[in-house]
């Protein structure tokens, strides 16, 4: 099975959105579940990140690389990044993964390498 | 619309404090119905961000206000995350500015130090987007971190300028007695030093230890009041003249230009807009600087500076007590602390002691405009203040 990430695509005006949102931002379209399920492209470029060394209980590593990433269809996405040293403008590729386990959760998630 | 005066004025020191949450709300109310010289008020208001989950509380209003024998004045918690403070200050507006009431007390009130420092951080990584950003460890810290590496990049921005602020901030709490840190830096200790990166490590890169605000308990409070009640309590006459507020995108990849804060743009120029006043007529200013990067960022959005030049001005030294325009006079978040839903009132009480010349050593000479700039989550929802002296 692969696992995927969403984007929603407005069915009035085609606008893709990342994440969910009730009501288009581009066309207002009020109707309720009116969007389309795409899945997000998984190849990009790195348009930030950041180290953490202070995480939440959740996570028992001492640190945990984030990032914001371009996707190709210029889509932007927040995930997390195993790369040994990243720079801006880097080219990444996502997979979906485990990302946050908790003693009764377990959340999947984007996951971006060096592409 | 009613104009609408600041007429009391109360604070606890920002600090650890091992009292119950409802006192924490009702002690500087108490202080500031004594300085206002009111023993009731027609309404109360407490802002408050986590009592359920960090103090097991609910309903802080309802405890706040029997505490203080109030009864039977309305009373309802105000959350609007860290901008709580601001929201509660504004619903206090619009009840004596519509003429639904004279007086209200807006008190405010954080523990989070009764939980341990990361379930802390845990509490308000949860303002992120749960799907889309919370699940991946995203703190407010790395989103501030990400940020502020786009702006480095950007605008030129450096490790320097940041541990800039965080000097000028520390020096400033100096002289407040209520602060959290009491704590001369150096740019030598933070920066330059062998031992700067045992005294001052990453917590999430670019940001280090000395960027980031503490986790701050304390409360604040002010009473609002109609023209008619103000005028007879014999009071500097303050005004709060302007009111604004604005919000963005929950999540922050969504926004069109990242090193934006749009938000805290329109937030300020509503408030400017209803004061009928410029950026340039305010003498002082309290910024939401929970990380150095939002000091200077803010001062550009609010319109003090042109954007991308904000670090320009505080190294000409023109936000430094003494300089044309102090920037967080009161240590600002990063100093004097960050008890995260009181912090708007604190802001708002700093600001209304410089307008009545009450801040003793830090008083800056003749101000008459003040401006805070309360921002919630990343930036997603903002509220700014601006107070007019009018005697
Ligand atoms: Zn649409």
């Amino acid at each position: 099975m692969v696992l995927e990430i969403y984007a929603y695509q407005c069915k009035k005006c085609g606008q893709l959105h990342y994440p969910f949102r009730m009501v288009c931002k581009k066309c207002g379209n009020k109707e309720p579940f009116e969007f389309d399920t795409v899945p997000l492209p998984k190849n990009g470029k790195l348009l930030t990140f950041t180290t953490v060394h202070n995480l939440p209980p959740d996570f028992n590593v001492a640190k945990l690389t984030l990032g914001i990433v371009e996707l190709e269809n210029g889509m932007r996405i927040t995930g997390q990044l195993k790369a040994p040293s990243p720079k801006i403008g880097m080219a990444v590729r996502g997979k979906v993964e485990t990302v946050r386990e908790a003693e009764y959760s377990k959340n999947f998630g984007m996951v971006f390498y060096p592409a | 619309m009613r104009e609408v005066y600041v007429v009391g004025i109360g604070i606890t020191s920002f600090t650890r404090l091992e009292y119950p949450l409802s006192e924490i709300a009702a002690y500087p109310a108490m202080i500031a119905l004594k300085d206002a010289g009111l023993s009731k008020v027609d309404h109360v208001y407490v802002a408050n961000m986590a009592s359920a989950r960090a103090n097991h509380q609910t309903g802080l209003a309802s405890a706040v206000v029997d505490t203080l024998s109030l009864t039977p004045a309305g009373a309802e918690v105000i959350e609007n995350g860290p901008a709580s403070g601001a929201s509660a200050i504004k619903q206090g507006f619009m009840a004596v500015a519509s003429g639904l009431h004279d007086t209200v007390l807006v008190t405010s009130a954080e523990r989070l130090r009764e939980v341990n420092n990361l379930e802390a951080t845990d509490i308000v990584a949860s303002l992120s987007h749960p799907l889309a950003e919370y699940i991946y460890g995203v703190t407010l810290p790395s989103l501030a971190a990400m940020f502020t590496r786009l702006y480095m990049q950007k605008y030129g921005v450096t490790e320097r300028h940041l541990a800039m602020v965080a000097v000028k901030n520390h020096d400033n709490a100096l002289l407040n007695f209520f602060a959290h840190l009491h704590e001369k830096i150096t740019i030598e200790g933070i920066l330059d030093s062998p031992e700067a990166m045992t005294n001052n490590p990453y917590v999430a890169e670019p940001l280090r230890f000395f960027d980031c605000c503490p986790v701050s308990d304390g409360g604040a409070a002010v009473i609002l009041a109609s023209a008619e009640v103000a005028k007879q309590l014999k009071k500097p006459l303050i005004r709060l003249a302007g009111v604004g507020q604005a919000t963005d995108t929950h999540c922050v990849h969504e926004r069109a230009e990242p090193t934006d804060l749009l938000a805290v743009r329109g937030a300020a120029a509503k408030a400017f807009h209803m004061a009928g006043v410029s950026p340039a007529d305010v003498n002082v200013a309290e910024l939401h600087d929970a990380f150095t990067i939002l000091e200077i960022v803010e001062s550009e959005e609010v319109g003090f500076f042109k954007k991308g030049e904000g670090h320009l001005a505080l190294e000409r030294g023109e936000t430094r007590l003494g300089g044309r325009l102090p920037i967080n006079t009161s240590g600002g978040l990063k100093a004097k602390g960050h008890p995260v839903g009181a912090t708007g009132v604190g802001q708002a009480h700093e600001i209304v002691l410089q307008l009545r010349g009450e801040a003793h050593k830090r008083q800056v000479k003749d101000a008459r405009i003040g401006f805070t700039c309360n921002f919630g989550g990343f930036g997603n929802n903002v509220v700014c203040l601006v107070f007019k002296r009018e005697n």
